[in-house]
Formats: C-alpha cells, structure tokens, sequence
C-alpha cells in the first residue's frame, strides 16, 4: 500500500502540443484516488506514465519515497486494469491470473491458493478453467481485477475499467471495486471519464483539463465548490449568471444576491439546479421568474425558467404540475451560489 | 537511450547490414560486372537474346494473364456464394503452391506427349495426332503450368480485397439501380486494383524470371536459361552477367509499371469494411456448383503431379490413356543412384537452415517495424521486401560473383568447397518477405495492450515475446515458416546456380540431372519426384497438424 508522489510531469507526443504540463498530485497510501477528465485531457497517459508504458519528458514520480521514474514497466509493481482488460487469449483464466505470481517466484500450492483467493474476490473461482474468450464482457473485467489483485501491487491502476460494460453491470462493479480496495487498504489510481463513478466512487479525486491539474479534493468538496467553470460543469449541471460582484454580492439582471465565498476579478456567479428553490411570493431573498419548459425525470423535474432575460434549470423532487408561461418565485441557497471568473 | 533501446538498435544494424551484404552486394556486384556498354551492344545485337527477351515477356504477360482469369473467377465464387465444402475449397487452393511446377512438368509430357494421354484420346477418336510440346506448344505449355503453379497467390491476395470491400458499397450500387454486371465493373473491379498489384505484380516478375519449368520442357529461348547456360563459360565470357542487368531492369520496370497501371490513389484506404461479408447462400445442386469449379481448378493444377505418380508407378506408359503393368522398380532405382539419398538430406539441411534464418530475420523486422517502432525501420521494412521484385536468379548470380570478387566471400562462402551456408542464406533471404508477412499481420491483429499488460505483471522484454507475443502470433509464424520451408525445398534457380557439386546438390538439381539421364532416367526422376512430393507433403501435414484449428490463419496471410 505505497504513496504515490507524481512532481512536475510533462509529455508530449508532438512537440509544441503537450499532453500533461507540469502535473503534481499525491496520493496517500490505501486511497482510492480518481483522475477525471474528458477525452484528451491527458489522465490515460499519466497512468501509462505511472505503469511505465511511457516515458515522461520531464518531472518525477515516487512510490513510497523511492523515485520510479526510470524504472521499467516490470519493475514497478504498478498493476494495471487495461480499458480492454488486456487478458491473453492463448491463456486460461488461472494461468491469466498466475502470470504475475509466477514472475514473483510464486509456486506449487501457494500459486494455486493465492490465484484461487484473488478469484474468489471477483466471484470467479469456479471459472478458473475456463478459456478468455468463452467469458462475458463482465467477467473478462473481473478477471482483469483479480489478475491484478493476486499480485498485491503497491498501486493498483484503473484505466476506465468499466467504459466497456453495460449501466447494470457498471453499477454493480462500482461497488465490487470500492469493497476490494477498501477492504485490503489497496492505494488505487482510477482513470474515468465518468463523473458519476468519480463521485460515487473516489476518496479523492482530480479534475484534469488540458494537460493540467483543474481542481483536486473530495467528490463533495469539488461538486459543491467548483474552482472554475470547466469543473463546475463537468461534474454536473450548473447555472452561470453573469453580473457585477462586489462587497460578497453579485448584481445580476434579475437582483442582487449574496456569494459564498470570494473570487479576485470575479465576473459571474455559479449555482447547481437542486440548490435553487421554488419558494412562496414575498420570501426573503426570493425572486419572480416564468417557466419555459419542463423535464420530467421521475422522482424529479427539470425546469427551465427565465428571469430578467437570463434562462437557467432548476431541479424540483416531487414536483408538483407547473405550465410553461406560469409565474413563479425561486430562491438561491446561498451558501452555494459560488463567485467565479 | 536506455540499453534496450540500444540493443534494439544494434540487432536493427546488423539485421541492415546482413541484408546489405547477401542482397544489395549480390545486386550491385551483378550490375557492376553486367554494366559494360559493349556487352549491352552485343546483347541487342544478338537475335538469339532478343528472342529470348522477346519470349520472357511473352511468357510473363501470359501467364499472368491466365493467373488473373483463373483467380479471379475462384475468388468472385468464394466471395459471393456460400456452397458446399466452401472451407475445403480454399484449403485446396493451396495445394498447388506446395507442387514444385519443374517436377510436375515431367508429368505434363506424359499428358500431353507426342505418345502421351491426350494424343492416344485424339487417335482413338480417328483424329491426327497434335504435337502439344512442340514449337508454340512449348510456350503454352510452360505457361500453362507455371499459371497453374502461381495462382494460388493472386488468388489469395483477391480474396483478401474483396474482404476489405463494404458490402454496403454494393448494396449502395444495388439501391441505385445498377445491375450486377454494372456493380462488378464500376465498383468490385475498381476496388479490387490493390489485391490486382499486390498478387500480379508477383507472379508478373515470377513467371519472368522463371528457369526451372522452361528448363524440363526445353524451351530454352526464354532469358532465365540463356543464363543459365551462359554459366559453364562464365569465366571467358561475362555476357550473361549483362543478361541478369536486363532482367533486372525489366523485372523493376514490370513492377513499376503494374503500379503505374493499378495505382489506387488512396481509394482504398476508404473502404476497410469491418462488416463481414457474407455470400449468397446457394441451394439444392446449385451448391455444388463453384465446388466443381474448384475441383476442376485443383485436378487441373495436380492432374501432372498424377501423371508424374502414374509414371513413377507404371512398367511402360506409352500410347495408352492410363499406365500399364504396375512396378515399384522405379523407386528402387532412384533411391540407389547416388543422387537422390545424398540431396534429400542436402535439402534438408540447407532448408532447415534457411527457414530458421528467415524466421529469425523475419520476426525481428516485424518486431522492429511494428512494435518497436525504431527510426529508420521502415527503410529496413522495404529492404525486407525487396526480394519480391529481385529474381532470384540475379541474387544467386550475385553470389557467384561475389565469391569471384571478393576474397572475404570466397573464403567464407566459396559454394565449390561446400554451398551449405550460401544456398541457406540464398534460399532465407528470398523467403523473408513471406515470413515479415505473416508476422506482421499477426502483430497487427494482437493487441500491443497485451504485451503491456505482461510487461506490467513483471515480465522482461524477452519473457513478453516468449510468453506473450509469440504465443499469440504462433500460427503465422507458422506459416511463415512452413512456407520458408517449403519453398526453399522447391527453389530452383539458386540451387541449379550454387550447388556445383554433385554432392552438395539438392533434390531440385538431383532431380534435374536424373531426368537428363538416357533410358530409365525419367522414369527414375518421377519416382524421386514422387518421393520428394510424399516427403513434403508429410512435413506440410505434420505442420498441419501442429497448426489445428488455426490452419484458418494461412488466409489472413
């Protein structure tokens, strides 16, 4: 269960266009750390980099205090979970899994017994005879897993383990791979595009964007308080009010409301659907708005109103009927209407 | 650089130069001594070499051209239709590359011999006899069997366009409103130019540089054999060093040319189907019908091989449609001529050899080009390659002057002292193209994630490729092999080139001689031809079954 200290990472694949720019994170040991971003923002290739699969052009990278950064892939003691499971096909489902023992010197019963128990751990024990390619997608996964599991590597790497799985199965395995980390204090590093699997998932998490590091802290502490809008937008809906801020208040066409929080050279004010309310006319901190249009999720709706010329959502659990054209009243919960630039 | 890198980098120099000293040097020796304006001068001058030109190319073009008809009639009915047996079918069609055409030219005669099969039919029939193999029958003859000997590998690459063609784009044809004979010419045809290039330009400068069919049916005006027997007085007299520069420069521009004609200008690239194409299922006889077709195309191309077997079994085949009065003497004289015991086991040895020097060669170049990805590895990619469009007969002459030349080559490869090395060298280095083929295309169906992933649970590089990569790519590589092998146990025009001893001939040249020979020669050099085709049909069938179920993967070649 090592430490993970990654200073200042660069790479490019073409010069003038970097990939990752001076990256720097740490992740503690046992924890479950998500890198979160959306295609091309470079967080496949930082695990790569951490794995060994690619050679960083600059900066560093410790295990538990002991810089990796030249050593090769095998030396790492790095486990992978590739996005396509990588398991080999000419190899049953107990030599897939023994592979990496067997490299560690592992033999006779102890190999038989340490496969069998990381099988165990994804459930698969009785598929140990089984050929790769006779498996489902799911239990191709599971394999994936438990090969790197059995290993008991010093850090477990995810790389969007789950994108190849349908929503039922994802959901299950979500829970699947948070129990086994949790449960043997594996420090993990998962790579998802995924906003949902990062927030139900991570201890830790960081949103990455262009090659860099956007924000990085809890699911809770990046959902509720975005650092910019990219964060606050790709982890979920949310409004964005242009307007005047000053003295903790932003001036918008509608009114003027107080922020959370203060941001140098803020311009604008930001704020998730389910943080507004529908509230009664003459409401301290209230204003009037018109419904355009509504969406009816279920056990929610949202709706999209319009006050003094500016559209935004709000999301309403067990909402009652509304028509667009009707007039309603809305209220910001104010230790969430966040500044920013 | 860390150390593997550099070690992948020095096996990428010295895999260079190999290829620069035992392909480039020979080519550069023959074209140094051939390049004299005077020899040039004579040659034009001479009727005897113009005609022989004149005679290769018509060789060339026309067994091409029957190549093409042949192919693509098998290939359109392996594409379009499901029919009965249609696996078989395609495992049949290859039977014939593994069906040395020298050899079975000594069946052809008794096919078509003056007293041969068909012309005892015609006289029964109250009809003159036609004389087959003489004048013009000759040339039909030796183009004819060379056809039937080479379309296996046009058909193969047909096939695999006609895979790489979107049904959709058909269909899109179809939706429009063209008719089947429309959608054939203005879609199939057009789309079809790459699997025409890549499988004729091979059989194009094949067939033009062929020398061991031609040689058994005595056609002598064609180029290969005027070199060939330009050999004895190669000391005295350099001419066909010239004849090999022209050949050369004509195998180069028939390339080119076969480019030039089928260029596809990257339409290609915009129609690699995913979707499989599936044929239109045939019914009742019907089914049977391209399975016919099929049969007839194989019984065609081994009907000599049968001959050659009913000749090598029979007391006396003369005048009569099948053989009478059955012997197995022939067999015993070809074993106790001192020939025949010695060069099965030369060619043993000499194929196993260069099957293991292509398959090494070849792995490394697949491995460098497609996963190690060096700078520079696609120079060493097209260097690979290069035998394809060099004769074979210009490589071995190369070696021949190259020992003449150079004291280092003499002393390390003279092949009057002992050609072991030089015939394996000659026999690999034109077989590594077929095995960087068959590799690469493995490589590029398997996953590099793969290796990865082994890299990633602690295996070295070497423990990746001997646990990972080359399990996986096992099946090409196998074939890659099985054909280094097998062709290297048929070549001809090296082996008749460097073997100078008798005892250092191979079976090729064992066979060549023995068929020469007064009285039982030629039945003696059937009953060795049939010897030499059991023992390869046995290594082919254990490989076979080495292979199993994979045997499938010989198509995606």
């Amino acid at each position: 269960m090592a430490a993970v200290k990654i200073e200042n990472i660069c790479k490019s694949f073409v010069p003038g266009k970097p990939v990752l720019d001076n990256v720097s994170l740490e992740v503690t040991p046992g924890e479950l750390f998500f890198l979160l971003g959306p295609s091309g923002c470079g967080k496949s290739t930082l695990l790569r980099i951490l794995a060994g699969l690619v050679k960083a052009d600059a900066g560093r990278i410790c295990f538990d205090g002991v810089d990796i950064t030249e050593l090769p892939p095998e030396k790492r003691q790095a486990a992978m979970v590739f996005q396509n499971y990588a398991l080999w096909p000419h190899l049953s489902v107990f030599e897939n899994v023994a592979f990496g023992l067997r490299i560690l010197g592992v033999k006779g019963k102890k190999l038989q017994s340490e496969v069998m128990d990381a099988l165990d751990t994804v459930h698969l024990a009785d598929m140990a005879e089984r050929r790769v390619p006779s498996l489902s997608g799911g239990q191709q996964q599971r394999v994936a897993l438990a090969r790197a599991l059995a290993v008991r590597p010093a850090v477990l790497l995810l790389d969007e383990p789950l994108s190849n799985l349908d929503a039922r199965l994802r959901d299950s395995m979500r829970s699947e791979i948070s129990r086994i980390c949790r449960e043997r204090q594996q420090t993990a590093i998962y790579v998802t595009h995924d906003r949902q699997e990062a927030l139900s998932m991570a201890d830790r998490m960081a949103v990455l964007q262009n090659g860099g590091i956007s924000q990085l802290g809890t699911p809770r502490e990046l959902y509720d308080h975005p650092a910019n809008r990219f964060c606050g937008s790709f982890l979920g809906d949310i409004n964005f009010f242009e307007g005047t801020v000053a003295d903790g208040m932003i001036t918008t066409a509608f009114g003027k409301f107080p922020l959370a929080g203060a941001v140098a050279g803020a311009n604008c004010a930001a704020i998730r659907p389910e943080r507004i309310r529908f509230v009664d006319a003459g409401t301290c901190g209230a204003f009037a708005a018109t419904v355009i249009s509504g969406s009816f999720g279920g056990d929610n709706t949202q709706w999209q109103c319009e006050a003094g010329g500016v559209r935004f959502a709000v999301l309403e659990t067990a909402s009652p009927e509304r028509h667009s054209g009707d007039t309603v009243y809305l209220k910001f919960d104010p230790d969430f209407l966040l500044a920013m630039k | 650089m860390n150390y593997r890198r550099m070690i992948q980098y020095v096996l990428m120099v010295l895999m260079a130069l190999f290829l620069g000293a035992f392909l480039l040097l020979p080519v550069f020796t023959v074209v140094r001594t051939g390049c004299d304006l005077s020899l040039f001068k004579e040659l034009l001058l001479s009727p005897v070499c113009r005609e022989g030109l004149l005679n290769s190319l018509l060789v060339a073009v026309t067994t091409t051209a029957m190549v093409a008809v042949i192919s693509l009639v098998l290939a359109l009915l392996y594409d379009r239709f499901e029919f009965a047996g249609k696996e078989y079918c395609s495992l049949l069609m290859l039977l014939p590359m593994i069906l040395p055409p020298f050899v079975g030219a000594l069946g052809f005669q008794q096919i078509l011999g003056h007293y041969g099969v068909v012309n005892t039919i015609l006289v029964s029939c109250g009809m003159e006899r036609v004389d087959f193999l003489g004048g013009q029958g000759k040339f039909f003859s030796v183009c004819l069997i060379e056809a039937l000997h080479l379309f296996p590998i046009f058909y193969l690459n047909l096939i695999t366009a006609l895979g790489n063609i979107d049904p959709a784009l058909d269909e899109a044809g179809a939706n429009l409103g063209a008719s089947r004979w429309q959608r054939f010419v203005r879609i199939r045809l057009p789309l079809l130019r790459s699997g025409f290039l890549a499988g004729g330009s091979i059989v194009l400068v094949w067939s033009f540089t062929e020398l061991g069919t031609p040689l058994m049916f005595g056609y002598n005006r064609v180029m290969p054999v005027q070199v060939f027997n330009g050999l004895n007085e190669l000391e005295s007299n350099p001419l066909p060093y010239a004849l090999v520069v022209v050949m050369l420069t004509v195998s180069a521009l028939l390339y080119a040319l076969m480019k030039y004609l089928l260029r596809t200008d990257g339409a290609n690239s915009a129609v690699k189907g995913s979707m499989g194409s599936r044929g239109t299922q045939l019914h009742s006889w019907k089914r049977f019908l391209p399975t016919l077709v099929f049969l007839l195309v194989a019984l065609a191309s081994i009907l000599p091989h049968l001959a050659l077997i009913g000749a090598a079994f029979s007391v006396r085949w003369y005048n009569t449609v099948l053989p009478e009065h059955f012997t197995l003497e022939h067999f015993d004289n070809a074993l106790s001529n001192p020939l025949v015991l010695p060069s099965i086991v030369n060619s043993l040895r000499y194929s196993a050899l260069a099957m293991l020097i292509a398959v090494v060669l070849g792995v490394l170049a697949a491995l460098m080009v497609s996963r190690w990805k060096l700078r520079g590895a696609w120079a060493l990619d097209v260097l690979t390659m290069l035998p394809l469009a060099i004769p074979g007969l210009v490589i071995a002459f190369g070696y021949l002057g190259m020992t003449g030349r150079y004291a280092w080559a003499r002393a390390m490869f003279d092949p009057v002292a002992n050609p072991l090395w030089l015939l394996a060298i000659a026999y690999a280095v034109r077989r590594i193209p077929y095995v960087v083929r068959a590799v690469s295309s493995g490589l590029e169906q398997t996953p590099e994630e793969l290796e990865n992933a082994a890299r990633n649970f602690g295996a070295g590089p070497v423990r990746t490729l001997v646990k990972v990569t080359l399990p996986l790519v096992a099946a090409n590589l196998l074939v890659g092999a099985l054909f280094a092998f097998s062709f290297s146990m048929l070549e001809v025009s090296d082996s008749l080139i460097l073997a100078q001893k008798s005892i250092f001939y191979p079976i090729t040249k064992a066979l060549m001689e023995l068929s020469q020979i007064l009285g039982s020669g030629p039945a003696s050099a059937c009953a060795f031809g049939v010897w030499a085709m059991v023992f390869l049909a046995l290594t082919l069938a254990s490989a076979g079954i080495l292979l199993g179920r994979k045997i499938g993967a010989i198509f995606k070649f």
